[in-house]
Parts: C-alpha cells; sequence; structure tokens
C-alpha cells in the first residue's frame, strides 16, 4: 500500500502529475536493455538516474527517500557478492584472485560479474519505482479503464481485492496462533513446516471465500455492474506533458546505454 | 430458480396485476399506490435443500415515511426477507422465491440486482465486507457512479449523504481508519447516496460495540427524519430502536406474518404471545413483563429505558427485591480483600496477571498495546473484559491464555508462569476458544477434532475415545462425529470450538468475543453452556462487547481503556458506577433504566433480570 492508499498526505511532485501509464511505460525500453547489457557503466547510470528521476520528481516522504538512496546500493553490493560466488569458476580461470582460500580462489572476474549483475538487479528496481512512488493502485486502474479500455468489472474487483490483503494477513496471524495453541507447532523441519503452511490455507480459503461473496453481494446492492459504462469521476487525462515525458525518457535512456557503452568497463 | 414466477394466480384476496406494472402506462390506481415503496404478494422462499419455507406467504406493504422493523424468533427467515428485497434472493443467493416482491412498482424477478440499486438500498451486517474503495469519499461515490450519474450529481450526492451521518469532515481518510461505528455510518451514506426511496438494514449493529450502536442509530434517525425514505429493518437491539421504529412486523416461527402493526400495539399489546413465540423483546418490556408477573401494576408496558425508569417511578411501592443469591464462590472471593492482605493458600488468585506491558510494531510504530496490566482471576468466577474497540481487550485474553506468550513473570495459572509452559502443558491448564471457530480447527472429522489434543498429551487410547464420546454426547454432536467440521452450521461449529477446548478439562476457559456476528439465539445457546460450565466448577475469562450479556452472565469485569485497567470488580459494582461511562461504553439498557430512578433507592444499583423479583 502507498501511503496516499492509507489515507495519509502523499507529498507531491511532478510525476504524481502524470498519468501513470506514461510513468509505467516510459522505463519500459530501459528495464528490457537492462536484461541484455553486461557493463557496469550502464546499470549504474540508469539506476542514479532513475533514482535522481524519483527523488525530484516524486518527492517521497524522507523514510521511503531514506530506504531508496540507502537501501539500493547497499541491496547491490550485497547481491553483487552472492551472485560472484555463484559464478563459475572454472570460466574464470584466467583472471587474477583477490582472495585465496585453500584452494578455493574469489577472482576479480568473478567479482565483477557479480556485481554487474547486482547493478542491473538495482536498475531495474529503481526503474519500477518510478511508476511505483508516483502513483496509487487507484489511479493506475482509473487510467487503465479510461485509456486502455480495461472493462471497469475487471479494475475495479481487482481495487476491491486489493484491499483484502492486509485482512488476509491478520486472518492469517490469527489461525496461525490458534493452531499453535491446538499443537500444530509440533515437528521441525520442511515436512512439519508444509503441513502447518497447508493446515492454515483451508480455514484461511474458507473465511477468503465468504468474506469475498459478501463484498460481491454488497457491491452489487450500490449498482455494481448496472450498465455497460461507469462515471469516472477522477478523470486521469493524457496530456502534453505526457508526451514530453516519454519523449525525455527515451531520449535519456538512448543517451545513458550510448554513454554506458563507451565506458570501457 | 425464479421459476414460480407468474404461475402464482394464487393469493385470492390479491387482484391479478400485469407482469411489468412499470412498464404499463399509468393509471389511477397506480399513482394511487406511487407512495407504496414496498409491496410483497405471498413471498416464500425455500433455501436449497431445506424441506420449508421460511418466510412462507408474507404479504405486506411498506409506504414512503415508514420505519419497519421485522421481528421473528430465530429461523423465521427474517434476514432472508431481507436478503429478497432487492433481489439478491433469488438472484445471487440459492434459494428459491414464490410470490412476488414489488420495489416502487417494479418485479424484483424482471430487473438485475445492480439496476434495482436505484430503488432499494441496502445496508449489511459487515461493515468491513462492505467497502471497496480507499477513500471515504470514493466510497460514497461509488453507487452513484456505477448509475452512470453526472460527476455532479455523484458529488452532491456524496456530500449530503456524508453530511447527514457526520463523516464529511473525514472524507479524505482511509475507510479503515474509521471505528466500526464510524465504517457502520459510512455504509449508510453509501446507501443514501443511492438515492433509493427504500432502505433496508439488515441487522446493521451486530459487530458493533454500544458506542457504534448508538452512532449508527443517530445516523439513521437523521436519515428517517424527512420523511422521504421508507426502511425495513432488522434487528435485535430493540431498546435503541423502538422510539425510532413506526411499525413491527413480527415473523412467527413457521414463517408467516403473526403480527403487522403500529410498534406499540404489538410489542406490549402482544408481549405475552411474542415472548412465548420466542420473539425477541426490549429489555426494558421484559423486565416490566417480570415486575408485573411479581405483582406491580404498570400499564402500559414500557419499550424504551426511559419509559421503564418513568413507569416505576410512578409506582408507590414496588414488589420486595429478592435477597442477593448467595455467590456461587466461596464468600471471601465474593468481596475479596486487596492483593496484599490475601489471607491464607485457599484464597490465592487461579489466575494472576502481574505488571503486564505488551508492545507491538504497528506499521513501523512501536505501540504499547497493554500499559501495566494486573488482575486476579479466582476459581470460580466469570470473568468479562470490556472496553472500546482497540482498548487491548482480546491482547489481554491472548496473553493471559499464552496464545499470545506473555513475557516471563507476568501471567501465573496455579503458580505456573504462563510464558514458560509449552503448548501441550499448557491446554491442561486453560482452554481457548478463538473469535472464529473454524481459525482452530486443524483435523478432518468432528470426532478426531475433539481426539487431537489428548492424543497429543499422550492420553491412552481408551480414555481418549471415552472423552470424545462424552463430549459429542454433550454438545450434541455424535450424530456428526465424521463430518468435517467446516461443514458444520456456525451454532455446531461453536459447539464443536468450546468442546476441544474443555475436553482436557482445563479449570480456565478463555473466549474471545463468543458472541460476535452471530444471531441472537445462538449467543444464548452458547451463554448458557458457559452458565452450566460455571455451575460445575471451570473459571471463565471472556471477552465481550455486548454489555447486557456481560451484565446477565459475569460474576467480575474489568474496564479496559488504552490498554489500562481504569476499573476491576463485582459486575454489580461496575455497572452502578459511571466507570462505563468515563471509558466510552455505554451501561446496558436494564442498568441505565434502574440508576436514575427517583424513587425505589435499593432498585437503582440493578443492572440484570436476575436481580428482580
Amino acid at each position: 500500500m502507498s501511503a496516499a492508499d492509507r489515507g495519509e498526505q502523499a507529498p507531491r511532485g511532478f510525476l504524481h502529475g502524470l498519468n501513470p501509464l506514461v510513468t509505467l511505460a516510459a522505463p519500459l525500453p530501459a528495464m528490457v536493455g537492462m536484461v541484455v547489457v553486461r557493463d557496469l557503466a550502464t546499470p549504474a547510470l540508469v539506476a542514479v538516474a532513475a533514482i535522481a528521476l524519483i527523488l525530484i520528481g516524486a518527492r517521497p516522504a524522507p523514510r521511503v527517500a531514506a530506504a531508496i538512496v540507502i537501501g539500493i546500493p547497499v541491496a547491490v553490493l550485497v547481491l553483487g557478492f552472492s551472485f560472484s560466488l555463484w559464478a563459475d569458476p572454472a570460466a574464470l580461470t584466467a583472471s587474477p584472485a583477490i582472495v585465496h582460500i585453500g584452494d578455493w580462489r574469489y577472482t576479480q572476474a568473478a567479482a565483477l560479474i557479480g556485481l554487474a549483475t547486482g547493478l542491473r538487479v538495482g536498475a531495474l528496481v529503481s526503474l519500477a519505482l518510478i511508476l511505483g512512488t508516483s502513483t496509487t493502485a487507484a489511479t493506475l486502474v482509473h487510467a487503465a479503464i479510461q485509456h486502455l479500455r480495461l472493462p471497469y468489472r475487471v479494475g475495479y474487483t481487482a481495487l476491491a481485492a486489493f484491499r483484502f490483503v492486509p485482512r488476509f494477513a491478520v486472518e492469517l496471524e490469527l489461525i496461525r496462533s490458534a493452531h499453535r495453541v491446538r499443537g500444530m507447532a509440533e515437528g521441525r523441519g520442511p515436512i512439519a513446516w508444509l503441513r502447518r503452511g497447508l493446515s492454515a490455507v483451508i480455514p484461511l480459503l474458507a473465511g477468503a471465500i465468504r468474506h469475498a461473496e459478501r463484498v460481491a453481494l454488497a457491491m452489487d446492492s450500490r449498482g455494481f455492474g448496472a450498465s455497460d459504462t461507469r462515471t469516472e469521476r477522477t478523470i486521469v487525462p493524457y496530456r502534453r506533458r505526457d508526451t514530453v515525458f516519454v519523449i525525455v525518457v527515451l531520449a535519456t535512456t538512448i543517451v545513458l546505454f550510448a554513454v554506458g557503452g563507451a565506458i570501457p568497463f | 430458480m425464479r421459476g414460480a414466477f407468474p404461475s402464482i394466480p394464487a393469493a385470492g384476496n390479491h387482484q391479478v396485476q400485469p407482469p411489468h406494472p412499470d412498464h404499463a402506462p399509468p393509471t389511477a390506481a397506480d399513482h394511487a399506490r406511487a407512495d407504496v415503496l414496498l409491496d410483497l404478494d405471498a413471498v416464500s422462499i425455500t433455501h436449497d435443500g431445506a424441506t420449508r419455507a421460511t418466510p412462507s406467504s408474507v404479504s405486506a406493504t411498506v409506504r414512503r415515511g415508514e420505519v419497519v422493523l421485522l421481528l421473528g424468533a430465530s429461523g423465521s427467515g427474517k434476514s432472508t426477507l431481507a436478503l429478497a428485497l432487492n433481489g439478491l434472493i433469488p438472484q445471487a443467493l440459492p434459494a428459491r422465491l414464490d410470490g412476488r416482491v414489488l420495489v416502487s412498482g417494479i418485479d424484483t424477478a424482471t430487473r438485475s440486482v445492480p439496476q434495482l440499486s436505484r430503488s432499494v438500498s441496502m445496508v449489511f451486517q459487515d461493515p468491513d465486507a462492505q467497502i471497496v474503495t480507499a477513500t471515504v469519499l470514493d466510497e460514497v461515490c461509488f453507487g452513484p457512479e456505477n448509475l452512470g450519474l453526472p460527476v455532479e450529481t455523484v458529488l452532491s450526492r456524496a456530500e449530503s449523504a456524508l453530511r447527514a451521518v457526520g463523516l464529511w469532515d473525514r472524507r479524505e481518510e482511509n475507510p479503515d481508519r474509521l471505528s466500526g461505528g464510524g465504517r457502520q455510518r459510512l455504509a449508510i451514506a453509501c446507501a443514501l447516496a443511492l438515492d433509493a426511496p427504500l432502505m433496508v438494514l439488515d441487522e446493521p449493529t451486530a459487530n458493533l460495540d454500544p458506542v457504534g450502536i448508538t452512532e449508527v442509530y443517530r445516523a439513521l434517525r437523521e436519515v428517517v427524519a424527512d420523511g422521504r425514505h421508507a426502511v425495513v429493518l432488522v434487528e435485535h437491539n430493540l431498546d435503541e430502536v423502538v422510539d425510532l421504529v413506526t411499525r413491527v412486523i413480527v415473523l412467527g416461527t413457521n414463517g408467516s406474518v403473526l403480527h403487522d402493526g403500529p410498534v406499540r400495539d404489538v410489542l406490549a399489546g402482544r408481549a405475552e404471545e411474542l415472548l412465548t413465540e420466542g420473539v425477541w423483546l426490549p429489555v426494558s418490556t421484559l423486565a416490566a413483563l417480570r415486575l408485573r408477573a411479581a405483582g406491580a401494576a404498570i400499564d402500559p408496558l414500557p419499550l424504551t429505558v426511559g419509559e421503564l425508569t418513568a413507569a416505576l417511578d410512578r409506582l408507590d411501592e414496588l414488589p420486595e427485591l429478592p435477597r442477593p443469591a448467595p455467590p456461587s464462590t466461596p464468600p471471601s472471593a465474593a468481596d475479596r480483600p486487596g492483593p496484599d492482605d490475601r489471607p491464607g493458600p485457599d484464597d490465592r488468585p487461579l489466575l494472576r496477571v502481574t505488571g503486564l506491558t505488551v508492545r507491538r510494531r504497528v506499521r513501523r510504530r512501536e505501540r504499547t498495546l497493554l500499559h501495566d496490566v494486573s488482575l486476579d482471576v479466582h476459581r470460580g468466577d466469570v470473568l468479562a473484559i470490556v472496553g472500546t474497540n482497540g482498548a487491548g481487550k482480546s491482547t489481554l485474553l491472548r496473553a493471559m491464555a499464552g496464545v499470545a506468550p506473555p513475557p516471563p513473570g507476568t501471567v501465573q495459572i496455579g503458580g505456573d508462569d504462563v510464558a514458560r509452559l509449552d503448548p501441550r502443558r499448557l491446554a491442561r491448564d486453560i482452554g481457548f476458544v478463538f473469535q472464529n471457530p473454524e481459525h482452530q480447527f486443524i483435523r478432518a472429522t468432528v470426532a478426531d477434532e475433539l481426539a487431537h489434543g489428548p492424543l497429543l498429551r499422550g492420553v491412552a487410547e481408551e480414555e481418549v475415545a471415552r472423552r470424545v464420546d462424552a463430549m459429542l454426547e454433550r454438545f450434541d454432536l455424535t450424530a456428526l462425529r465424521d463430518r468435517h467440521p467446516f461443514l458444520l452450521s456456525g451454532g455446531q461449529k461453536r459447539r464443536l470450538s468450546v468442546g476441544t477446548a474443555l475436553i482436557s478439562s482445563p479449570p480456565i476457559l478463555a473466549l474471545d468475543e463468543p458472541s460476535f456476528g452471530q444471531d441472537r439465539a445462538r449467543a444464548a445457546e452458547l451463554m448458557a453452556i458457559l452458565d452450566e460450565l460455571n455451575a460445575e466448577g471451570t473459571t471463565i475469562v471472556l471477552v465481550s462487547h455486548d454489555l447486557q450479556l456481560v451484565a446477565d452472565h459475569a460474576s467480575h469485569v474489568a474496564v479496559l481503556q488504552e490498554g489500562r485497567v481504569v476499573a476491576q470488580g463485582r459486575t454489580d459494582e461496575i455497572l452502578a458506577s459511571t466507570v462505563l461511562d468515563e471509558a466510552g461504553l455505554r451501561r446496558p439498557p436494564l442498568a441505565r433504566a434502574f440508576s436514575p430512578l427517583r424513587h425505589h433507592e435499593q432498585w437503582r444499583s440493578l443492572s440484570r433480570l436476575g436481580q428482580l423479583p
């Protein structure tokens, strides 16, 4: 849930004024690019650009901003190191070793491969957060209904289902504690864990189905589905600035990939 | 499913109407009927798999300005009838509808439920299951938007609906942040915004605490004040609604109309008859009937708390009060001394909470749910923990029962530290019944479910089988022993959950909101079981928001407010004091009726029917 979904005052930057479909679409080419590139510079540049765009354009709350600025680099390093341990050492025998532990060598090449992978994941997450920090699920659904001809019955049902999630989290917690009291906690290991998980599924599903039925009855009773169209009170317009945003982001993407390609690592 | 229509020219005294009166050119009769917002013509509803129809052959009309209370014994089909008024039965729920339901002249069989929402709006029992969007304003706009109204109309309707229920200032907030009463008021605003002339409310306050109930009825009063709507209401908190209602329709146990008339004529005039039929009456009326039987000349019968107070004050003399029943617990437990001057080992509390503080991270913020709570429960007590939503009642109960392990040294049962007991041992000391019985079922048959606990603790199989049979017998589940627990009815599930907690014969039974979301009859059935267990010596701790239930069954009450115990003591004393009001609760009807008495001083501290002559 974003801050706005919780009814808190969301800080607003210019990204909030854009159609969420463009904040979804514009970073897509760069995201595809991240799957293809293998160097270090390009993903690093893209990640930095994306984070800068979020900080300037979405003006997230200090806590969120800190999580992005600190969290993403840390995650990149941790992921990068983990990936480097998985790199096939046989393919990298020529590379100079950084660390020797007995027979095992941690090579420079492995470290670089790991870091590159970590950077690509970090860049992907940063690109996705452009959408995530600048809009709410509701606005995205409104935009999709208005511009992508998403049937409103599908869109609003999805939004209603979205509200179930925190409810189910609470319910699952209750079921777990109930089962623990009944002595389901017995046993360790994956099989006991799986058994406990499965035994929680039945009551959770039974409750979920009942709740969904009630919500559906309430929605029907309030005219949901009375006709093929529905008043859209929140107009999510597509304006010239949306086109400008897409062009600027695409141009930036091309420049970053060009620059990144020119840098020799 | 609606095949039976219109094959019934039967109902002899009714004129055969054209099949689609709303399409026929208006006639003089139509104009005369313009104010008839609901017309039931021999309506019978048979649930899939049921052998008889409840309700059965109900005919009635409801006009603009009327507020109709639908009453009936358990199983008479009053909620079922409510669900048929906007077409949910038979369109969305598996049941057969015979006869005809006309809302604003439209046959519900000819339109879909969403289309009928222009003529009839609904408010359901569970406020959580009616919320779809992320802000209060969006929520109220949802209905009018579905009807395709222009944006200006949507907004103006939303504003007037939110103002009517007092939520306009909170329109930007997430509905989750409203209290239970607030969310139900929101549901009423959503119904209002549809601008349908008929509003149907199905047990709208069953899930609310007393303050929430008051809030909802204040909002509803606002709605009916202008006389533009007709309201049909199913409700069991009768004391709150009688002065709002203009007419009562009573369904008998067989599902047919027993009485239909002005509220006073039916409730006061037919009180004895309704009582024998198993129909709920206002608590004030029940009290007056009881006093009448004891010789007090109360006439006419009071229907509200205020009327009962006035009726008693008019009498010079009241029947003599019975001597207070000797407490079932040892006398020392009744006026027990403070914990510091405990006399002997026999008087030690069975369950003792000392300095319990519970903190939890909620949304990244550390919140203190319980502040330094201390509490004693003695053998044979029935302790009720009360408080508004969010006061920490369930948290306290779970810590007491070790369901959520408390910090070491804070909760002791019979001298054992709950925090250090493993679950198997704990189940022998205290049985816990969850609010939703389904949460605690883990086996595939009723018998296995009962056997699970003792087998886990290594009780011999023969002994387990003996206990299981005894429990099945006791809770009337013998015929269902091989049934899957999830396939039981609601009442059977509840009985099974109590059975699984009791099978290890724990000296204490803890129950979390045992009456929440249940109909009155089922709640009464459970409370009867608890009374019986208590009489046999089981100590009971329960959390409840129903203060009349607390007054009727609890020996002791602990009042929680914002995580602190603000009062604890004997039920009579707590109910006679103002501590409940100070904790944001409302005293139950009888306590409210007796405490302001000008005469009859010794009556002022009474709070339950059982104390009356």
